[in-house]
Order: C-alpha cells, then sequence, then structure tokens
C-alpha cells in the first residue's frame, strides 16, 4: 500500500507540472498585453509606446519565456496571484474564501449524493427487472435531462416563495444548502445511482451469495453481506465525485448567488479579470488533481486489485 | 473484519469534516428575513461593495455616498454647506477658503479638522494621475491649514465648476486620517472611517455589508438604523428576495442598470407590500461611438449618423421601458444647463439611414446582407451591461434594425467593470453608457471628453477634435457667463454634428421600497440615495 | 450496424433513436421547416399568446418562438454533434495508434491523454471562454480538446481487446498492411465501443453548452439557441412563466432522448449484457464522468 501512495504522489507531480505549463500558456494567450493591463490597473491617463516598453521591462516581460515561467511559478506557490484587474484586491485574498465556500458545498453534496444513490442503487438491485427498478431508472434518465438552472428557478419558486420554507439565495444558514445541494444531487445521483446498482447487481450473481442461500443462511445475512460489499462502491463514488462536483458547481452558484469559485469566476470572465480567471484555473485544476489522487489512494485501499492499476 | 475498521474511520472522518464545514454558516440562521425588522433596509445589489476606499474607483458609489461626505453638497437649489459651514473665494477666482464645521467626528473618534482635510486632498492629489478624468485635480496646486477649522485651496488658475466637483462622491471626500497607510490612500487603507450618517460595521465580501447609523452624526442620527447591502444576482432572485422579504429595497444602480424589468417591478407594486418611486430624469442614456477606432467602420461619420437613425427610441421607451422613460434626441436634455439649444433632430428613419450608407460609399452585398466599402464590411461590436435585462432588449432591437440596412452589429454582454476598461482603453466600436446626472451635466460630462479614462477615444477621431478640446478648456475657466454659453452651444453642436454620443433615452433613479418606507428622496446623483432621510411610518 | 438490423434495440431505444433522427433533420433543414424568420424582430408582437400564426407565441421581441426552437438546434445539438466528430476523430486516429502500434507510441499518447484528462473539462472550457472571450466557437473548442482523450483512451482499450483476437494475429502473419487490417477488421468492431461512449456523452454536452449559454458566456445574440431562450425566459418567468416551456421542454426531451438512446445502445452492442438476464450497467471504464454544468 505504501508504494501504491508513493507512486500516486509521483504520478501527479508531473501532472502538476504540466496543468502550471498550460495556465501559463494560456495566459501568454490572453490578446492583451499584461504591460497595458497593468498601466491601466494604475490608471495612467495616456499610454504611449514608450511607456509600455519601460513597464515591459520592469514586469519582465521582455525575458525569456522560461525565465518568465519560473517567475511566475515561483509566485503562485507563494499563493501570489496578483492583483484583480477590476477591485485591484490581492486574488488569493478573494478566491480564498470563495474555495472554501465552494468546498463546503460540494462535500455536503457528495454526502448527499452518496446516501440517495446507495438507497436508490440497492431498492433497485433488489428489485431489478421489475416495474419499480424500471421506472427508477426512467425517472433518473429523465431528470438527469433538466437543466439544473430551470430546475432550480421551479424549486426556488416553490419551497422559497409559496412555501416560504427556505432561503432564496445566499448561504446564511444550514437552511441555504438545501436547495443547491438537492439540486446537485438530482443533477449527479442518477448517474450514480446506477453504478451502484450494477455493483449490487453482480455481487448478487457471485457464488458467495448463492453458497449463502444454499445452505440456508437468513436472507438478512445475505443481504448484509451484499451491501458490505457495495460500501466500497459506495466510497469510491464519493470520492469520484468530489472533484467533479468540485467545478462543475459553476450554474447553481449562480443561480443561488453561492459567494463560491463558480459565481467569482463568471463574474472574472465577465469582467475579462485575467489575474483572477488565471488563478482559479490553476487553483481547481490542481484540487481536482489532488482529489483525484485522494480518491485514487482511498479506493486503493479498500480494493487491493486496483493498487496495480498504475 | 479489521479490515473494516479504518474504513468506517474514513467515513467517520468526511462526516466530521462535512458538518465543521457547515456549522460556522449555521450560527447566523436567526437574521434571515428582512421584513420582521422595523428600521432596517436590506437592499439587493448586483456587486458587492468592493473596496471602500473613497480615493480610488472600485467602491460601490451609493456605499460610499452614505459612508463618506463632502465638503460641500450639490442640491437643486445650487452648491450647499455639508462640511464646510461657509467658504469664500478671491475675487481672481483661484483661491477658495472653507471654514469647516465645528461638530464633526470621523466614525473611529478622530476630529475633523483642518489638518484632516489637508491630509485629504493631499492623498488625492498625491494619486493625481488617476483623477484625471475630473479636471479640479489638475488645478489644486496648494492646500493650507489656516487654523484648526479654516482651510485653503489654491488653484493654478480660475475654474467655474470647482465646488461642483469638490461635491462629488469621490474623490473629495474624508477618510479618517488614521486609516491612511504611510500617510497615502493610493496603496489601500487600513480602514473605511468617513463622517457619513452611517458606519460600515460589517462586509462579507460578495455576500453582504451591513451600515449602522452613526449615533454621532453631526446632523441627528438617521431614523432607519440599520442597512444591508446583499449581493444578488439582478432578475428573478432580486425579485423572488423581495417578495419574499429577504430584501425590501432595490434600486438603479450606479451604472444605470435596475435590477429588475418593469414588468415585475409593477406586480411587486400591485401586491400592496411595495412602491415604486422615480426620480426625475437624471441622465440620458446613449451608445458611445469610438470615433477614434481605425479601420473600424464608426470612425466615418456617415455610419454614425445612419446607426443614429436606426434607433427607435419611440419603441425603445414605450414596449420596452414601459413608459418609464422617455426618447432622448440630444446628449443632454433641454433643462440641463446650457443644453437648451436647437439641435437638428435625427429621427428614427431607417430609408435615411440606408441613403446615408450608400452616399457614403457602403455598398450592400446582396448575398450576405451586409455593406462594405474597400473590402470592409459594415460589422460593429456593442457592448452591454449583462446585468441590465433591458439594455440586451434594446441592443437586439436596433441590431435588427440596422440588419435591415446592411449594418452588422454584434453584441456582447459583460460586467459594467469590463465596459468601463474599454471605454478607457478605446477597446470597442460601440458601448451603452450614460451621461453622468444633474450634478455632473454637462461640465463634467464635457470635461471627461478630453479624459482618457471617460470619453477621450469617443471624440479624438473626429476632425474638429483639436477644436473642441480647446473650447473645453476655455469653458472650464471662463468667468464670463455669456461666453460660456456660446462656448457650450458650441461643443454640444459638434458633438451632436459628428454623432458620437448616440442618445435612446433619458434615464432616472427607479427605487422599489417597502410601502410604508417614507421620505424617499433623490439626490443631483445618479450614484446615491439618501437614506439617512428615509424613515418608516 | 447488423444488431440494429435485427431489432434488438428495445422500444424506448427505438423511439428514442426516432426523436434523435427527427431532431437533426429539424436542425438540418431549419431554413424550410421554420414558417419565420428566427430574428425577425416585430414589436407589435412583443410576448404575444400562441396563435395559429405564431404556433408556440413570440418572445420578448415579437420574434416567432417555433422557429427560434428549430434553428436552435443547429447551436444546441448540431454543434455538439460536430464536435463529437472531431473529437471522436481525434480520439480515434490516436487510440488506434496507440493500442494497434503499442510500444513507445502508446505510452506517448498514454501520458498525454491523462494530462489532457486530469485537466478538468469545465475548467479548461471556463479558462478558454475567459482567455478568448465568450462565444459560442469557443466553448466547441474547449470541448474538443478536452474530449478527445477521453475517447482516445476507450478507442485503445477497445483496440487492445481485438488485436488480441486470432483472426487478426492471423491477418497479421499473413503480411497484410497494417492500414488494411485496420480498415477491415479492426474499425468495424470498434465502432461499436465508441458508438456507445459517444452517445452517452451528447446529454451531458448539450447540458454544458445550454449551461454556458445560460451563464452568458456562450452564443451571443440574436442566434437562438435554447439555453439563452431559457435564459431570457428566467427573467420574466413569474410575470410570464409559460416562456419557460418550449426551450424548457425541448432540452429535456431531446437530452432524455440521447440518454435513452445510449443506454439501448449499450445494450444492444455488447453481448455480455444482452445475454444475462436482467440489464446490467456496464462498470465505468474510465472516471471519467460527464460532467453536468
Amino acid at each position: 500500500m505504501g508504494m501504491y501512495m508513493i507512486r500516486r504522489i509521483v504520478f501527479a507531480i508531473p501532472l502538476l507540472w504540466a496543468i502550471s505549463l498550460l495556465t501559463f500558456v494560456l495566459i501568454n494567450l490572453s490578446p492583451m498585453d499584461p504591460a497595458v493591463v497593468v498601466l491601466q490597473a494604475q490608471g495612467v491617463p495616456v499610454i504611449t509606446d514608450e511607456l509600455i516598453a519601460r513597464t515591459q521591462q520592469q514586469l519582465g516581460l521582455d525575458q525569456p519565456f522560461l525565465v518568465r515561467y519560473i517567475h511566475w511559478m515561483a509566485d503562485c506557490l507563494q499563493l501570489n496571484f496578483g492583483n484583480s484587474y477590476i477591485t485591484g484586491q490581492s486574488v488569493w485574498l478573494l478566491l480564498g474564501p470563495a474555495l472554501v465556500n465552494t468546498l463546503r458545498l460540494t462535500l455536503v453534496s457528495a454526502v448527499s449524493i452518496i446516501i440517495v444513490s446507495v438507497v436508490l442503487g440497492v431498492i433497485c438491485a433488489l428489485q431489478a427487472g421489475r416495474l419499480l427498478d424500471r421506472s427508477m431508472r426512467m425517472l433518473a434518465f429523465i431528470l438527469t435531462a433538466v437543466p439544473s438552472y430551470g430546475l432550480a428557478a421551479l424549486l426556488i419558486w416553490y419551497f422559497s416563495v409559496r412555501l416560504d420554507w427556505l432561503p432564496t439565495s445566499g448561504m446564511e444558514s444550514y437552511r441555504s444548502y438545501i436547495l443547491p445541494v438537492l439540486i446537485i444531487t438530482i443533477s449527479y445521483a442518477g448517474l450514480y445511482f446506477r453504478n451502484v446498482r450494477s455493483s449490487m447487481l453482480s455481487n448478487l450473481n457471485k457464488d458467495y451469495v448463492l453458497y449463502g442461500r444454499a445452505s440456508g443462511l437468513p436472507e438478512r445475512t445475505i443481504t448484509l453481506h451484499i451491501l458490505r460489499n457495495s460500501l466500497q462502491v459506495a466510497v469510491s463514488i464519493f470520492c469520484m465525485a468530489i472533484p467533479i462536483i468540485l467545478g462543475s458547481t459553476v450554474v447553481v452558484e449562480n443561480v443561488f448567488a453561492w459567494p463560491g469559485l463558480g459565481s467569482l469566476s463568471v463574474r472574472a470572465i465577465l469582467s475579462r479579470d485575467f489575474p483572477v480567471i488565471q488563478a482559479y484555473v490553476l487553483i481547481l485544476a490542481v484540487s481536482f488533481v489532488i482529489f483525484n489522487a485522494i480518491s485514487d489512494m482511498i479506493n486503493a485501499a479498500i480494493n487491493p486489485k486496483l493498487r496495480n492499476g498504475l | 473484519m479489521p479490515k473494516q475498521i479504518p474504513l468506517l474511520l474514513l467515513l467517520m472522518l468526511m462526516a466530521a469534516t462535512v458538518l465543521s464545514a457547515c456549522s460556522p454558516a449555521g450560527q447566523s440562521a436567526a437574521n434571515t428575513t428582512a421584513s420582521a425588522h422595523n428600521n432596517e433596509l436590506i437592499y439587493a445589489t448586483a456587486k458587492d461593495i468592493n473596496d471602500m476606499n473613497p480615493h480610488l474607483y472600485a467602491g460601490s458609489m451609493p456605499a460610499q455616498g452614505i459612508v463618506y461626505e463632502s465638503l460641500v453638497e450639490n442640491t437643486s437649489e445650487g452648491i450647499k454647506p455639508l462640511l464646510a459651514s461657509s467658504w469664500d473665494i478671491s475675487k481672481d477666482g483661484k483661491v477658495y477658503t472653507f471654514h469647516l464645521r465645528e461638530d464633526v467626528k470621523f466614525h473611529d473618534g478622530e476630529p475633523f479638522n483642518a489638518e484632516a482635510v489637508k491630509q485629504n486632498i493631499d492623498a488625492v492629489q498625491h494619486n493625481k494621475e488617476k483623477h484625471a478624468w475630473i479636471k479640479l485635480s489638475t488645478k489644486i496646486t496648494d492646500c493650507k491649514v489656516i487654523d484648526e477649522y479654516t482651510v485653503q485651496l489654491t488653484l493654478s488658475e480660475p475654474y467655474y465648476p470647482t465646488l461642483s466637483e469638490l461635491s462629488m462622491t469621490r474623490p473629495y471626500v474624508f477618510l479618517s486620517p488614521k486609516d491612511f497607510k504611510n500617510g497615502e490612500t493610493m496603496n489601500g487603507v487600513s480602514g473605511y472611517h468617513g463622517t457619513g450618517p452611517y458606519v460600515l460595521t460589517a462586509h462579507e465580501p460578495e455576500q453582504s455589508a451591513t451600515f449602522e447609523a452613526n449615533t454621532s452624526y453631526w446632523n441627528g442620527t438617521p431614523a432607519i438604523r440599520k442597512i444591508t447591502a446583499k449581493v444578488l444576482p439582478a432578475g428573478e432572485t432580486t425579485f423572488l428576495a423581495l417578495q419574499k422579504g429577504e430584501v425590501n429595497f432595490a434600486f438603479t444602480d450606479d451604472r444605470g442598470a435596475d435590477s429588475m424589468d418593469v414588468e415585475a417591478m409593477k406586480q411587486l407594486e400591485a401586491s400592496g407590500d411595495y412602491r415604486i418611486v422615480r426620480s426625475e430624469s437624471m441622465n440620458t442614456k446613449m451608445i458611445v461611438v469610438n470615433s477614434s477606432r481605425s479601420g473600424s467602420p464608426v470612425s466615418g461619420k456617415a455610419v454614425r449618423e445612419a446607426l443614429w437613425h436606426a434607433v427607435d427610441r419611440k419603441t425603445i421607451s414605450r414596449d420596452i421601458m414601459g413608459g418609464t422613460e422617455t426618447a432622448a434626441n440630444t446628449l443632454f436634455s433641454s433643462n440641463v444647463n446650457y443644453a437648451d439649444i436647437p439641435l437638428t433632430q435625427r429621427s428614427y428613419d431607417l430609408t435615411k439611414a440606408g441613403t446615408l450608407l450608400e452616399s457614403a460609399g457602403w455598398k450592400m452585398d446582396p448575398a450576405s446582407g451586409i455593406r462594405s466599402k474597400n473590402g470592409t464590411p459594415l460589422t460593429m461590436t456593442l457592448y452591454y451591461d449583462s446585468n441590465s435585462s433591458s439594455q440586451k432588449i434594446q441592443a437586439e432591437l436596433i441590431q435588427s434594425a440596422a440588419a435591415t440596412v446592411g449594418m452588422q452589429l454584434k453584441l456582447t454582454g459583460e460586467e459594467s467593470a469590463s465596459i468601463a476598461n474599454r471605454r478607457a482603453t478605446g477597446e470597442y466600436d460601440l458601448l451603452f453608457n450614460q451621461t453622468w446626472g444633474l450634478a455632473y451635466d454637462p461640465q463634467s460630462t464635457i470635461a471627461g471628453f478630453t479624459s482618457g479614462s471617460a470619453y477621450l477615444h469617443t471624440t479624438q477621431g473626429i476632425p474638429q477634435a483639436k477644436e473642441l478640446y480647446s473650447k473645453i478648456d476655455q469653458v472650464m475657466t471662463s468667468l464670463d457667463e455669456a461666453k460660456r454659453k456660446s462656448l457650450y452651444a458650441d461643443i454640444l453642436n459638434i458633438v451632436h454634428d459628428e454623432a458620437v454620443f448616440i442618445p435612446v433615452t433619458n434615464g432616472n433613479i427607479t427605487v422599489v421600497a417597502p410601502s410604508n418606507l417614507q421620505n424617499i428622496s433623490f439626490k443631483q446623483t445618479q450614484y446615491e440615495l439618501p437614506f439617512e432621510s428615509m424613515s418608516f411610518q | 450496424m447488423k444488431i440494429w438490423k435485427k431489432g434488438s434495440m428495445d422500444k424506448t431505444g427505438s423511439l428514442s433513436l426516432l426523436v434523435v433522427i427527427g431532431v437533426i433533420m429539424a436542425g438540418l433543414f431549419a431554413p424550410l421547416l421554420a414558417p419565420h424568420d428566427p430574428l425577425a424582430v416585430q414589436m407589435s408582437l412583443r410576448y404575444a399568446g400562441p396563435s395559429w400564426e405564431y404556433l408556440l407565441g413570440n418572445d420578448q421581441l415579437g420574434r416567432c418562438i417555433l422557429s427560434r426552437l428549430i434553428y436552435g438546434i443547429r447551436p444546441s445539438v448540431l454543434a455538439v454533434l460536430v464536435v463529437l466528430l472531431f473529437s471522436v476523430l481525434i480520439g480515434a486516429v490516436l487510440g488506434f495508434a496507440a493500442g494497434y502500434f503499442r510500444g513507445r507510441i502508446d505510452t506517448w499518447i498514454m501520458r498525454i491523454c491523462d494530462v489532457v484528462l486530469s485537466f478538468p473539462g469545465y475548467v479548461m472550457t471556463l479558462a478558454i471562454v475567459g482567455i478568448l472571450g465568450v462565444g459560442l466557437e469557443n466553448i466547441l473548442i474547449a470541448f474538443v480538446l478536452t474530449k478527445w482523450a477521453w475517447f482516445a483512451r476507450v478507442i485503445r482499450t477497445s483496440v487492445l481487446q481485438y488485436t488480441e483476437q486470432d483472426y487478426i494475429r492471423f491477418a497479421r502473419a499473413t503480411g497484410m498492411r497494417h492500414g488494411q487490417i485496420i480498415r477491415r477488421h479492426v474499425i468495424p468492431v470498434t465502432f461499436a465501443d465508441i458508438a456507445v461512449v459517444a452517445s452517452s456523452s451528447i446529454g451531458a454536452m448539450i447540458l454544458q453548452i445550454s449551461g454556458f449559454s445560460f451563464l452568458g458566456l456562450g452564443i451571443q445574440a440574436p442566434q437562438a439557441e435554447w439555453g439563452m431562450m431559457l435564459n431570457e425566459a428566467r427573467e420574466v418567468m413569474f410575470t410570464r412563466p409559460e416562456m419557460m416551456l418550449p426551450p424548457g421542454m425541448a432540452i429535456v426531451i431531446v437530452v432524455s432522448a440521447f440518454h435513452f438512446l445510449a443506454d439501448s445502445l449499450q445494450v444492444a452492442l455488447d453481448p455480455r449484457l444482452r445475454q444475462s438476464g436482467v440489464q446490467h450497467d456496464r462498470q465505468p471504464e474510465h472516471k471519467e464522468v460527464p460532467v453536468r454544468l
């Protein structure tokens, strides 16, 4: 296991490096000259070519690509992503709290997804092929086809305004979590519950179940055994879901005015706030890699067979 | 079995993480609904209040307006005392002496005196480049403390809009010198203590900001004890929050975007819980044309004129704005000082637009339906505020009218900050904008014609640019009323003739307020609301 | 291909296929089918209800909603198919190369795939839109850039599976040229896997594109796109809730049709699944789960 963890971590390093390089290249693709942008941010009224050249020199933009890349990397490692073009604040001070808020939403949603998909998956597996199973699966297909923003608007209207049970938006209390989490759960549980179901099904056909039944073990004991084995799938789904939800909360965050990375990134794009966009991309990609690595390790811990995969 | 233990631990750990992640947010569950509280306003805003430093431009103006104050105030009856109780102007118009109120304290308890005024004005002047749009910043040569409550401002030459520029929401407002960093404000400040009726007490970035009544305000504690600015996406989120009482106030933001469309507001009014109050016309909403963008069709006068003829102001005013705004045919409506001059009207007339383009050499390509000239297609981009639903619909209406005469408009929605940036850098063909409001029109808006961060790119492409700029310089320093009048007439004639500012409607501020909120009034600027005078019945 | 002829697709599958083909056709022949010009503004018909002339009524600028819905198929659905085609092509070329030739080519291609797949798709899309500007084209480019790796992987796996089979070894031994072997023996059998994988990701991609348009990052006015129509409808959802229905239903119907189709294809094309009495869902071969926005 130790070896596997080391291999997995070593494997993540070139990925992180590639991500940083890719992000850096992306910034350099930006149509705006960084020197001009900095001058604008300083509010210089008339920007002359000479001034641009001088600023480029000051910023080290005239240096070779590799040198600039190394400087940039060093800054990033110290969480220094520069200042926002719009507010002038440090990008990390903007992104840090937003990242925490998005992580909160992600974790709560992942828990909710896992509960819903395990419960539904087990029920459907036990009822496999019957009406309940078939209609559940059909419902899941249709629900996952509903655009989350449309669904969100309807649910806000019904639960928050008509019934006056929940807040319409923001992140004020635990009640603020209910609707966004519900929306994310509906979008994803439909996908994951099928995994739980099929793993249950394949367990049902396994020898130990057949043997147990044949030797007259009570059905409850057998079900418990199956459930325990399916727990593995549940944990692995949980781990897999976190990085995926982490970045796909964009729409939900925007609809619910959730003060997270998703809202921040869309606003940054619409205000062409490049330092924020850049840092957002880097931070999310890095968290994605980290969560993926953790999820692989947990999966490998549960299921030793996977350890040879790498 | 032992295998299950780490797994179980892991799950418990995750559950614990999740629970602990939720709990900090769970504490403030009590204060979700606003309607229950009296004497409290919670307003919806699409943008965070941002950096409240009053000597820079990132902050929300309505928020800065209730925290900070200026020396004088611009009212419908002219300039009135505020932090300065009186003032004298030297004969040559170059020296202004202000006598300050003696009962004013900053929110942190620091006294407001001549020394504080000097430090603030010096701090602003040290960051001159940033304030170039406000011409006064280029004229101030010295700020001197005469005695504890007397301060003297010296200008390099007479400048008639001095008092009105000192009355603006920023930058000539006062922050406690204790909040300065190394005696400056240009590199950020350590606190936001002004002298205004409200004190900023809490700020959750991108979520909310809380202002509480300043109990030692020199003009008496305001009746509304607490104001909260809540960040909400414009549109139906704001509508729902109002309906539910999570917020109870909304108004046109400082860039002129309404948070809801006209019909939604009518629905709120019909419910009886809210009332809608509109100010008189405050400004002109317009499309600003970048005359200096070489290579773009908009650098040609005929295209600008054709576009002017392609705007169906009547339909915009009647159908899109629901009659709440009137059609505008000139940059400044005739009730603005110096603007009551005869200008030729360019009405909605697509045939005329087509003829203008044809005679300017823009030939129709029957295949694409887009005109072109010397290989350049007649294609332009119009930027609108993505938070304003009415701007997008107006843009689409104009786009479709323009298409019938062979002009292709591309539409791009962006945040207002980005649009302001484009205006400053000249990276635009066309963008939605508004004049700066009664207190600023015409002098400051016109001064903005020469400022890089405002309308320099808009105006510098026209052939008479030099003449225009010299006239603007003259008018600002002229002390003779009749001469000013004729200079303003010339200036307005030039920009009207060149069609660089295409007027659309006369805008106002719309307030959605609880129906029992009294004394809702407006200032002379579209950037602030006098919350301190409001009260519940 | 053969399997469809055998009629082994279930009823839902066949119905979904019909819906999908119908929608694609409607999109292709939009100019013939749409009763009006989707861009024709008529302010006098602003928010008019359904009438015989305008079957689904008119929008905020008095444009025909039905026509906009039909033209909206192009960016909402056809664009996704084009993106998919490109990603499959790139993925197929690289996947075949990796799976067939093995060795260093394989290692390199797979490493690149790992890197691309570790860069989450939505972040890539937001990055590209953020830097190159908003617009449908940029989103589509981002999609191709991120999706190909996934296809390359799946195709490689299936090529590996088949090249190990005896008849291909035999073909190789008899000195058939590589191109010929790939064309005659490998492509036909891997096609099934490609079809399953591709069809199962269409739904999520359609939702993503509409999600981006909804956020104002996708297609720009006046072009009709379902996500944008939904966004425009959302602004008046409490004064005119009926405006949400046409684009909302269109998305739900088309995306569910693709979901059902993918599901049926998977069962029909995978003999293992057909033999067992109850339907199984295949375990995901790869961690990529279609990201929803």
